[in-house]
């Protein structure tokens, strides 16, 4: 079996070798449909590490007018403080708010110095348990702080929340579909290239069939020449991939981490880059395989002298 | 070693390559298969390599029916059988050297016995001064002793030969011939298909004549 692969390598690699042009066709389809697929993935990860950084925040802001009475304030507090759907909550004065937009937005600091008054409302930040983020648990929260005296406005983040959830669910189920009709079309790439080595080494198959050579050796060069093709492609990609990651992250990293708020942009972790490599080697192998079947039969390899001899009798 | 009870091959529209041929050839026999063409030599050529299933008929070699043998089965008869085409068959892009050791070396042989059996029949068939060249700097003469050394290398027990000399002068054909006449002499058994009727009489074996896919005469 070791002599077997050993072959096959040798053979697929002097076939590289030799049909270098054809060969660089099918790496580069490769490398196209994993770009597509490891750029969707990446797009989504770090979209997916916002909204659990979102989904984790305060989701729900309970914006009080600045005339509430301490009573009322002192009512709101214990609301919130009863409700079993609530994991904490905080109350933000007028002056903390106006402090934390400062902070946020240092560049806007000086605005906010021309302001007469300061414009933001006191509110309570609400964090909601795990367990009680069901539409209606969470509505009707709401809907009681709503009623409650002194209240101006209740943000929930809920609905968007979901929406960007499914809109992000929809944009990788796209990343897939788009990725493996792509990657179809680079195994049919694939396949249809090793064709093109079976036949420059159909010499070599009418021979190995001839003498009995079991089918790893008949076929392996050429599964193993699919699988080069495929992880050299993977390889490509996640190499392109990365350059491309690392440009975005060093030109408009920070900004974008400080207007998304996420800890940082991230690269696909390992296990999902070698699964790219994997993945890219098998689609290889099926081309190469579906290219190597037609090896098995083999009819008319030897010649096709027979039919003539015996319609020649005839 | 090879017996042929009533075999029939016939191709679409009903076209008989062999007719009902029934014939016996012992192990370590030298055999000409002749005939004009279109006799079906080549067709039982083909029958024997397993390329083929009879339409009719048994044929069985070493004891045992082709017919029913398993693809894994037919690879191991395979590699019991030497062949030699009338084309050659050397694969161009390889050295002599490489043709050669290229059967043992599919049939996972280590390296080291792949070389000294390809360079034992290179020096049997007289051209291992030549193991580097490529086939197309091989005269039609060396080319197929070349095939024939590429036959044996694997050391069969049967030899299928059709019309080795069919792209040789005279001269050339005899030296063939000598050189099957060896490997029988070794206990080979060979077949050997050929138009040529001179070539057999000066080689003087047993000759099994076909016409129309069937037995005229058993020389």
């Amino acid at each position: 079996m070791l002599r077997a692969l050993t072959y096959s390598i040798q053979e697929a690699w002097e076939s590289l070798g030799r049909s270098r042009l054809s060969g660089l066709v099918s790496v580069m389809t490769i490398t196209v449909a994993l770009l597509i697929l490891g750029a969707f993935l990446v797009v989504t990860s770090n979209l997916q590490q916002l909204l659990a950084a979102w989904q984790s925040a305060a989701e729900i802001s309970v914006y009080v007018a600045d005339t509430i009475s301490p009573e009322q304030r002192a009512a709101l507090d214990d609301l919130l403080a009863g409700s079993r759907a609530v994991a904490s909550h905080e109350f933000v004065s007028k002056s903390q708010a106006l402090a934390r937009f400062r902070a946020q937005f240092a560049d806007l600091a000086p605005v906010a110095a021309t302001f007469p008054h300061n414009p933001f409302p006191a509110s309570f930040d609400v964090r909601l348990r795990q367990e009680a983020r069901q539409a209606q648990t969470v509505d009707s929260l709401a809907a009681s702080l709503r009623k409650m005296a002194g209240v101006s406005d209740v943000r929930y983040d809920r609905v968007w929340l979901e929406r960007l959830l499914l809109t992000l669910a929809a944009l990788q189920a796209m990343g897939w579909v788009l990725a493996g009709i792509v990657v179809v079309g680079a195994a049919l790439t694939v396949s249809n290239v090793v064709r093109l080595t079976c036949y420059a080494r159909r010499h070599e198959l009418e021979i190995m069939r001839l003498v009995g050579a079991p089918m790893a050796y008949v076929r392996g060069p050429f599964v193993m020449e699919g699988a080069l093709q495929g992880g050299a492609g993977a390889l490509v990609a996640l190499l392109v991939l990365w350059s491309g990651f690392a440009f975005i992250r060093g030109r408009y990293g920070e900004m974008a981490l400080m207007a998304l708020g996420i800890p940082e942009l991230r690269f696909l972790p390992v296990q999902l880059c070698i699964g790219l490599v994997v993945g890219g080697m098998a689609v290889g192998c099926a081309g190469g395989l579906v290219a190597s079947l037609g090896t098995e039969a083999g009819e008319g390899l030897v010649s096709a002298a027979p039919v003539a001899e015996a319609q020649a009798t005839h | 070693m090879i017996d042929a009870d009533r075999l029939s091959k016939v191709y679409a529209r009903g076209v008989y390559a062999i007719r009902d041929l029934s014939l016996k050839i012992d192990k370590g026999e030298f055999v000409f298969l002749t005939g004009p063409s279109g006799a079906g030599k080549t067709t039982f050529l083909r029958l024997l390599l397993r390329e083929e299933l009879q339409t009719e008929g048994r044929l069985m070699v070493h004891g045992r029916e082709l017919a029913s043998m398993s693809s894994g089965e037919v690879q191991t008869y395979r590699r019991s059988l030497g062949f030699v085409f009338q084309d050659f068959k050397l694969i161009p892009g390889k050295r002599v050297f490489e043709n050669v050791s290229f059967v043992p070396r599919v049939l996972g042989v280590t390296v080291e016995q792949q070389r000294r059996r390809a360079f034992q029949v290179l020096k049997w068939v007289g051209l291992q001064h030549r193991m580097s060249a490529y086939p197309h700097e091989l005269s039609g003469g060396e080319q197929q002793r070349i095939a024939i050394a590429r036959a044996l290398v694997n050391e069969p027990s049967l030899v299928l030969a059709d019309e080795p000399t069919g792209n040789l002068d005279p001269d050339l054909s005899l030296e063939i011939m000598n050189l099957f006449r060896e490997i029988n002499a070794r206990g080979t058994t060979v077949v050997v298909a050929t138009h040529d009727r001179e070539l057999i009489r000066r080689v003087g074996r047993r000759a099994i004549a076909l016409a129309h896919g069937s037995l005229t005469e058993a020389v």
